[in-house]
């Protein structure tokens, strides 16, 4: 089943307002997940639980917010990331724009970088690779 | 256990916000429980200790009104750093609104500079005698005791230091 | 008083659902500073309670391996008061499943069938990273007492459907 991009945006919101004790209004494309809506760490488990309800579908570990890049010494040498490790976040995060984040490649800050559009718009080729 | 979760008011600016202090000593007997070898002060007494401090906004602010005020609602309840005995919780709590039936809240706890619990909170206002007709003599008696207990814990200090800086 | 916040598992399904009941009596000590003249179980405690059937749930998903901690409270929501002779009935539900990184729950507090709470939690394990160094191996969340005393050792026994649902 093939849901519109304002019919998924409408999902996450939700989640993303029950996850996180937000306002709706407060849930723009634009806000970051970490840096605007304040979600910690165990937020991200609990907007992926939610969001796999609400779609039904499965979210591989590491798949919709990369952490897995935070434990691979190829990836992060001394809090920041390497150019490999630059990569690996560029393939993972196709649409985001990771020009500022370069300046200064501390690993702190990549949960800045995920976005209620970058969450939309995983979901966007989830469902619709579901939907064949 | 005594369960009194505020030791001290350390600042208050009725309505808005109070800052206040919960000890945490080897001598409370459930840490042998939690956790054996590794005692730290359970995650439900520090909202019970975010709790028990915004009472203290909806008691001065109604007067003592209200004799029963219990935690309706906790949103988003956060933990972070452990509080160990011989350290100290910091609660700091702002008042979003004060009504007469209920309060929002937005709290958050501190052991040295790191937090350890945020909260978004609603309490819900009533007394005895609201719950059993005739109970009117309990809620008399609660506002004394209440009353007494703000007075330990340096609550009239809070708020006259408030009013002296303003 | 012992940190203990429920009494007995009623209904256990491994990964999936657990059930626990508590009496509430007089002689618990804290009901008579909240309040005096009006004894009410605690709302946190309630939390407790729950975050205890739940926990036990989730750690025996790892065979109470894991140090399974509170992260943290979605919701938590009251209707009612529990008062000295009430029973309550806790049940926890896994959301999805029982994963490495943690687990959410979702509990219903009922009293007599009665709702008398939700309550959507959190769980993670407590490691080497997030505590400090001197943690030892031995699991202090699933300590012998705990485990002892709530019988997690035969879990598993228990039914999926508790004796009196609504008990």
């Amino acid at each position: 089943m093939a849901l519109s991009r304002d019919e998924i945006m409408e999902k996450v919101r939700e989640a993303l307002v029950d996850a996180l004790g937000v306002d709706e209004d407060e849930v723009t494309p634009e806000a970051r997940i970490g840096g605007d809506l304040g979600a910690e760490s165990i937020d991200y488990l609990d907007i992926v639980f939610r969001l796999e309800k609400a779609f039904n579908i499965k979210i591989p570990r590491g798949d919709l917010f990369p952490d897995n890049i935070l434990q691979s010494e190829e990836f992060v040498q001394d809090g920041k990331l390497t150019d490999k490790g630059l990569e690996e976040l560029k393939s993972r995060l196709p649409h985001a724009d990771l020009s500022e984040f370069e300046k200064h490649p501390n690993v702190d800050d990549i949960a800045d970088l995920f976005t209620v559009d970058m969450i939309v718009r995983y979901i966007e080729s989830k469902v619709n690779e579901q939907a064949g | 256990m005594k369960f009194y979760l505020v030791d001290h008011i350390q600042e208050m600016e009725a309505p808005n916000r109070i800052v206040a202090v919960k000890n945490l000593t080897l001598a409370e007997e459930y840490l042998a429980d939690h956790f054996p070898s590794y005692p730290v002060l359970p995650g439900v007494l520090m909202l019970e200790a975010l709790v028990q401090s915004a009472a203290w906004l909806v008691r001065v602010t109604q007067d003592y009104r209200p004799t029963l005020i219990l935690l309706k609602e906790a949103r988003n309840v956060r933990y972070g750093a452990f509080v160990r005995p011989g350290g100290q919780l910091v609660m700091e709590v702002t008042a979003k609104d004060i009504g007469e039936a209920t309060s929002t809240f937005k709290a958050v706890g501190r052991c040295l500079d790191k937090t350890a619990v945020q909260a978004r909170l609603v309490l819900e206002h009533g007394t005895v005698a609201a719950e059993e007709p005739g109970a009117e003599e309990v809620d008399a008696g609660l506002r004394t005791f209440w009353r007494e207990r703000f007075a330990l814990i340096g609550g009239p200090q809070a708020l006259e230091a408030a009013a002296e800086a303003s | 008083m012992r940190w203990i916040w429920i009494d007995r598992f009623i209904a256990f399904e491994t990964g999936r659902r657990a059930v626990a009941v508590k009496c509430v009596t007089l002689a618990e000590e804290h009901l008579h500073d909240h309040v005096p003249g009006y004894p009410v179980h605690p709302p946190t405690l309630m939390i407790e309670g729950m975050a205890q059937t739940a926990g036990v749930l989730v750690g025996d998903a790892f065979d109470f391996e894991e140090k399974v901690i509170l992260a943290k409270v979605t919701r938590a929501t009251f209707h009612g008061h529990v008062r000295p002779g009430d029973r309550i009935r806790f049940e926890a539900e896994v959301q999805g499943e029982v994963r490495p990184e943690g687990a959410a729950i979702s509990g219903r507090i009922t009293r007599n069938g009665d709702l008398v709470a939700e309550i959507e939690l959190m769980f993670a394990h407590l490691d080497q990273s997030r505590g400090p160094v001197e943690l030892g191996e031995d699991n202090f969340v699933f300590n012998d007492d705990f485990v002892g005393l709530l019988r997690m050792r035969t879990l598993r026994n228990l039914g999926a459907s508790d004796p009196a649902p609504d008990a």
